[in-house]
């Protein structure tokens, strides 16, 4: 991928200099602020912007800037597919090119929350729009005729009353000093020809040639290289450390101690600066630390799920409430009641952390893999009092995110030791660091009461979730918030439902893993959900669909599931299936698991999903993430962390087993077509695996799984 | 500190002064340049590291450099002049790659594995394509792809 993250503003000065500065009007970006931007700053290269978006040269040559940063979700090619579709362009012919990181030219750029799609699908439209139709009044113009006359197609402007035809090249530079409408027509879904089609990617041929550049291979001139110690108990102090030994071994340039801020929390380590990487990590490899943990030490999973468990017994704070559950508890007979746990799980992309930061008297550039551009901006201005204009943001392909790239705590760490070393310096984090560091996805009880109702249904539901929150680690205030629900189906039609949540806080750093808490409370509901429907002896997908009676996405979503997955037809020996809905980011998911006993063990075989995500932009890639969230679903179902001694136990592959090629289930996936506005595809596979794989398993042994993960069990072949 | 010399990718290649400890990754990587190899564990456990040494995929990670005297070094930048070996083009067609990250070391190791056996079974593709992990989930494009590779 070509550097295209210079300085926006230099560019500015530079044309200026040049003599030949465009200034067009820009149409608002989502934050809805206008502004007349000096466009020539997308790129140094000959072309005319026609909005920060789209630059054409005369040449005919079409660039679509792609300004959300690409981890494998596909924004790379469905940002561009939007703006060719209204620009009337061939998506296959276009150049396309990461933005710079602007959040003034183009909002915001951060990837996470399945969001990109959902939030920029009208504002790309409105920016391809809006730069045909300045082409396409530069050619009325020319031909001196109304624009309503004209039309563009592939990349070239018709006269409807003649013959008359432009290529977009020859009419870029006129298009280019037009001012640009502000509510440009935008074509109707079922004239669509790009979206919705399953085009393929152009950054996968940079993929399987090793030409993608991400932050691992980033070099800048006179890089030195680190790698640091931290904490394993996260929060220890450094006593002392052995600087001198250290310092005499081959490449060593220095040994500083560092730190950075996780949520709230000072995190401190110790550097091994070097001239190569191999000397900085055998640097530290000699390095002997000395830490004050505090008590930290006496901390592991099962102290920390007993804390959990005391705190279940607490009313908890309300997160949501329909009816009244109060009255029927106190009058029921029976009362359903379940506990279900689940693991603090590390994000592994296969890329592990890393950055490159420069910081200098009057400037700081960084370079690397983030999910979150401007927030790497933002946290390099705040730790050097620098403006905007002095920090450099270069961001490259993202070997996975997951979540773990929206934090700049390992910009913040190597920004911290190029300033004590007065040099380029270019931290890796090994993949021991990266799996046991965190912060990680949070651990949980979820605890869940029922009654059934004289037919069976549910009469009232309460579930209380107990665990930490991301975006209240620190301080006194113990107040759940309503973040904590994230997952539990409100849209059931349950007439007395109440979510409750009881905060958790201790020293282990949680945040954003894909799908959030959608990734953990679904696992806790959906099983819940069927635990009911067999107490009330009801097939489990039938009950779930007596309560989403008319809801436009879940009823079509499971019919169709129950239909591809043969839900009704009788089991094959040693077979059976469990099901699962949720909703995440306005996507709607219905999946049947099916599983096989193999031997002593249990292997899922078959995942088939009925999803309603809107639009789809690009459907091979909705495919492609639903596979993806699948498999990493599957992996958080039968690994997880746990912690000892203050510490995480599983350091790398060889205890933490991601699902493999061949432990991987055959996958369906059919998509149910809409012309909703879109909603997200990144995350929305993830929360149902866990629970349809859980009450397939219920289906065939009978014996109900309320404990993640699995492989402490015993119950999965791999 | 040693010097090496090797072939990568169809070019002698000499490496002086180096700690003949240093995994071959690395030198692949900061001292040739050639960053399409990636580094992910360390452990020989991810597989994102493979490279072909003299025609037979190993995990680079933990290949020391001094065992690479003399040897003939391939890397996914000299698997192919056009990304046109097979493996490629069906990765390709099959639109397999996500992150991306992990994709050097599934073709790698694939290609190796067509080359001594263009016919393998079931289960030799699993042994095989089993030990490279990837953490975006595209082994149904990986299966696929490989059907499609050994049907041919
Ligand atoms: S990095 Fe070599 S096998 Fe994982
Ligand atoms: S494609 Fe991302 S790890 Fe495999």
């Amino acid at each position: 991928m070509k550097n295209t993250n210079i300085n926006r503003r230099r560019f500015i000065q530079l044309s200026a200099l040049a003599g030949g500065a465009l200034t067009v009007g820009c149409i608002p970006t989502s934050d809805g602020k206008e502004q007349a931007i000096n466009l020539a700053s997308l790129s140094d290269e000959a072309g005319f912007p026609l909005n920060q978006f789209i630059k054409i040269t005369e040449d005919g040559t079409i660039t679509l800037f792609t300004h959300r940063p690409e981890m494998g979700q596909g924004t790379f090619q469905s940002m561009p597919m939007i703006l060719a579709e209204e620009l009337e362009v061939n998506i296959n012919t276009v150049k396309i090119e990461q933005s710079i990181a602007d959040r003034d030219l183009y909002g915001s750029q951060m990837v996470v929350g399945s969001r990109s799609v959902q939030s920029e699908y009208h504002k790309l439209r409105k920016m391809g729009a809006a730069a045909r139709e300045m082409l396409v009044q530069a050619a009325a113009q020319q031909w001196g005729v109304d624009a309503k006359t004209c039309f563009a197609k592939n990349a070239q402007v018709f006269h409807k009353d003649s013959e008359n035809k432009i290529a977009y090249g020859a009419l870029v530079q006129a298009a280019s000093k037009l001012s640009a409408p502000q509510n440009p027509y935008l074509k109707p879904v079922s004239e669509f020809k790009v979206i919705g089609q399953p085009i393929d990617r152009q950054d996968i041929p940079l993929k399987t040639n090793g030409e993608a550049i991400f932050g691992l291979d980033m070099q800048v001139e006179g890089m030195l290289h680190a790698s640091v110690e931290r904490s394993p108990v996260f929060l220890g102090k450094i006593k002392s450390f052995n600087e001198a030994e250290v310092l005499k071994m081959p490449g060593v340039k220095a040994v500083v101690k560092t730190k950075r801020n996780v949520w709230g929390h000072e995190r401190e380590g110790v550097a091994v600066v070097a001239e190569t990487y191999w000397q900085a990590y055998k640097g530290r490899k000699a390095l002997k630390v000395k830490w004050d943990n505090q008590d930290l030490e006496k901390n592991s999973t099962e102290s920390l799920f007993e804390a959990y468990k005391e705190d279940a017994k607490k009313t908890g704070d309300s997160l949501h409430k329909d009816g009244n559950v109060a009255p029927i508890f106190e009058k029921a007979e029976n009362i359903v009641e379940a506990t279900y746990e689940m693991p603090y799980q590390s994000h592994v992309p296969m890329e592990p952390m890393n950055a490159i930061v420069h910081v200098e008297k009057d400037r700081v550039r960084y370079w690397g893999a983030t999910q979150n551009p401007n927030g790497v901006r933002s946290q390099l201005m705040r730790q050097f009092d620098m403006p905007a204009e002095k920090v450099g943001i270069n961001y490259t392909f993202m070997g996975g995110g997951f979540g773990r790239r929206s934090q700049t705590d390992m910009v913040e760490e190597a920004a911290d030791i190029s300033k004590q070393v007065n040099a380029p310096v270019k931290v890796i984090w090994t993949r021991e660091d990266d799996q046991t560091q965190g912060p990680f996805r949070a651990s949980q009880i979820n605890t869940l009461r029922g009654v059934l109702g004289e037919n069976g249904e549910i009469a009232a539901l309460e579930h209380k979730i107990v665990a930490q929150e991301i975006r209240n680690q620190t301080g006194d205030d113990m107040t759940a918030g309503r973040q904590l629900m994230g997952g539990v189906n409100t849209d059931y039609q349950i007439p007395n439902f109440s979510v409750k949540g009881v905060l958790q806080k201790n020293y282990v750093p949680i945040s954003y893993w894909r799908a959030v808490y959608h990734s953990t409370n679904p696992f806790a509901h959906e099983s819940f959900i069927d635990e009911l429907a067999h107490k009330a002896g009801k097939d489990p997908l039938d009950f779930r669909l007596s309560m989403v009676k008319r809801h436009p996405k879940f009823e079509p979503a499971l019919k169709l599931v129950a239909e591809k997955a043969n839900w009704y037809e009788k089991a094959k020996a040693g077979t059976a299936k469990g099901v699962a809905i949720c909703e995440r980011s306005g996507g709607y998911f219905a999946m049947v698991c099916e599983v096989k006993q193999e031997g002593e063990k249990i292997r899922p075989i078959k995942i088939t999903t009925a999803i309603d995500l809107g639009i789809c932009i690009n459907p091979d890639t909705v495919k492609a993430q639903t596979e993806g969230s699948i498999v990493m679903g599957l992996t958080a179902a039968y690994a997880g962390l746990t912690i000892k001694n203050g510490a995480i136990v599983e350091q790398n592959f060889n205890t933490y087993p991601l699902l493999r090629y061949h432990e991987c289930p055959e996958i369906e996936t059919h998509i149910i077509p809409s012309a909703d506005d879109p909603a997200g595809a990144g995350e929305t596979g993830l929360p149902t695996v866990a629970p349809a794989l859980a009450n397939a398993i219920f289906n065939l042994t009978g014996e109900r799984i309320r404990r993640l993960p699995l492989d402490k069990m015993n119950i999965i072949a791999g | 500190m040693a010097t090496i010399n090797f072939t990568i990718n169809g070019k002698k290649a000499s490496l002086e002064d180096v700690d003949p400890e240093m995994p071959l990754l690395w030198a692949i990587r900061d001292n040739l340049g050639l960053t399409g190899t990636k580094f992910s564990c360390g452990i020989a456990q991810c597989g994102a590291c493979t490279i072909h040494v003299d025609g037979a995929a190993i995990r680079s990670c933990v290949y020391p450099i001094s065992a690479a005297e003399g040897k003939e070094i391939t890397t996914i930048e000299g698997l192919s002049e056009n990304n046109d070996h097979p493996v490629q083009k069906a990765w390709i067609e099959a639109q397999v790659p996500q992150c991306g990250y992990c994709q050097t070391g599934q073709i790698m190791a694939a290609a190796a594995l067509l080359k001594e056996n263009p016919n393998p079974s079931d289960e030799e593709i699993e042994a095989t394509m089993g030990s490279v992990l990837c953490r975006c989930g595209t082994y149904p494009r990986i299966k696929k792809a490989m059907s499609q590779l050994v049907k041919k």
